[in-house]
């Protein structure tokens, strides 16, 4: 996960800084807790119309070719750090016991704690996945690495490693796409225009649950009336 | 490759039905405000937060413990979270066992002290282990709050948790989409009122 530090004026969290000394009474504390929230209700809309515009064609593309290897037999492999771990787990319970349409073969490399500590104990935690990618993967199997900075040298090896195997490599990342972006090897990355890793997480949750959407819609799945969800 | 010429509406729809839902959001604040106060009252008591839920709810539940227990900003105190689903052994044990109905309030009950939190989530409220778990927490006097979607199911029926968040949408991926968002403004605004213990007081509300 990353350490990007929330860009923001006066208090932490986008607050006011007046609201820190501790003067202010509970119901203008409230106030501003409200407003802070619409505040950010209305960011994340934004920032998803700001994606589905500079991504739109890509996602299509991406999800074309994800259907493609899927169809050929090939599995997704999902993997990131702290947060970016759980929406790995995310990535790979939608595809592989998904709300509608076809089960498709999806491994976390998060999930796996024995494997997880064993690799960082005995060689080093910037292998914790490009160990497991070598053992697991093979030509035409799918990687998909999720970083708010692009910065986690896990998932840059990992890539590294997928794209040495012939993989589909379709990086996450968010604000300037940090060393994700620098590494000329994806043959997807998509970037979150946002500083704040909270904002990038949320947007990232959108791109990889509309990336499933279209790969389903690639293969030929319909969605069916929602009536009950496991999550 | 050439794209396959439905795919570029689909996109299109796909983020159109997030579109709602987002705005939707808004209209829980002053929810989100209220349940914070008392969450930032018993974090300041000592109390913990104990979170669950199933399939991607479990890895939610995860998130929320990370981002208390590691703030992602930098110089935020770390408060102590803890999420049930994460302990493989203890879930598919309990499941065996007990049925997976108890999966979670089984351990509700061993690990809860009276000014702790309990956090559900469940995408359609239908949860029968994180509603058990929810009234476990109630009835040993914890804070509660579910994080739900669509009609909110037997959760909001029930009234099982003292605070209801719901996702406005049926569709479980956009519901998650929305408790994210949820969940990290729930984080800052805790975090904002746990350092400003004159306002909340020491722990009366809860």
């Amino acid at each position: 996960m990353s350490m990007l530090e929330e860009p923001r004026g006066g208090g932490a969290c986008g607050f006011p800084s007046f609201l820190y000394p501790g003067q202010a009474d509970l119901g203008s504390v409230l106030a501003e807790a409200r407003r802070s929230t619409e505040e950010k209700a209305a960011e994340i809309v934004r920032l998803r119309w700001q994606v589905a515009e500079m991504a739109g064609d890509e996602l299509a593309e991406c999800a074309q070719e994800m259907a493609i290897r899927f169809a050929s037999g090939g599995r997704l492999f999902a993997f990131g750090n702290g947060g970016s771990s759980t929406d790995a787990q995310e990535v790979a319970t939608t595809f592989l016991y998904p709300a509608y349409g076809l089960s498709l073969p999806a491994l976390s490399l998060t999930g796996d704690v024995a494997v997880v500590t064993a690799l960082s104990n005995d060689v080093g935690f910037d292998v914790v996945f490009a160990r497991q990618l070598a053992a697991l993967g093979r030509r035409g199997d799918i990687a998909v690495g999720l970083s708010t900075s692009g910065g986690s040298f896990n998932v840059l090896q990992a890539f590294e490693e997928a794209s040495r195997r012939g993989m589909l490599t379709i990086g996450l990342a968010g604000d300037q796409g940090g060393k994700l972006a620098g590494l000329g090897l994806l043959d997807y990355l998509f970037v979150i225009p946002s500083s704040s890793v909270h904002r990038i997480q949320e947007a990232q949750t959108t791109l990889y649950h509309v990336l499933w959407e279209l790969t389903q819609h690639a293969l030929g799945a319909v969605p069916a009336p929602q009536v009950h969800d496991a999550g | 490759m050439p794209l396959t010429s439905t795919m570029h509406p689909t996109v299109g729809e796909a983020f159109l039905k997030r579109d709602r839902a987002g705005r939707a959001l808004a209209a829980n604040s002053e929810r989100i405000a209220l349940a914070c106060r008392e969450m930032a009252a018993r974090f300041r008591r000592g109390g913990k937060l104990i979170v669950f839920g199933n399939g991607g709810g479990g890895a939610d539940a995860a998130h929320i413990a990370v981002e208390f227990m590691h703030p992602v900003i930098v110089g935020k105190e770390a408060l102590p979270a803890l999420a049930l689903s994460n302990d493989s052994a203890t879930v598919t044990g309990l499941s065996s066992r007990e049925g997976f109905a108890e999966a979670f309030a089984h351990q509700v009950r061993r690990w809860a002290d009276p000014a702790d939190m309990a956090l559900g989530i469940s995408r359609d409220g239908r949860c029968e282990n994180v509603l058990r778990a929810l009234e476990a927490a109630r009835e040993l006097g914890l804070f509660t709050l579910a994080l739900v979607g669509g009609g909110g199911g037997a959760i909001m029926r029930d009234r099982a948790a003292d605070h209801i968040l719901v996702a406005d949408s049926d569709d479980p991926a956009v519901v998650k989409e929305i408790h994210v968002t949820m969940y990290h403004v729930v984080w800052e605004l805790v975090h904002v009122l746990f350092e400003q213990p004159g306002l909340i007081g020491d722990g009366g509300a809860g």
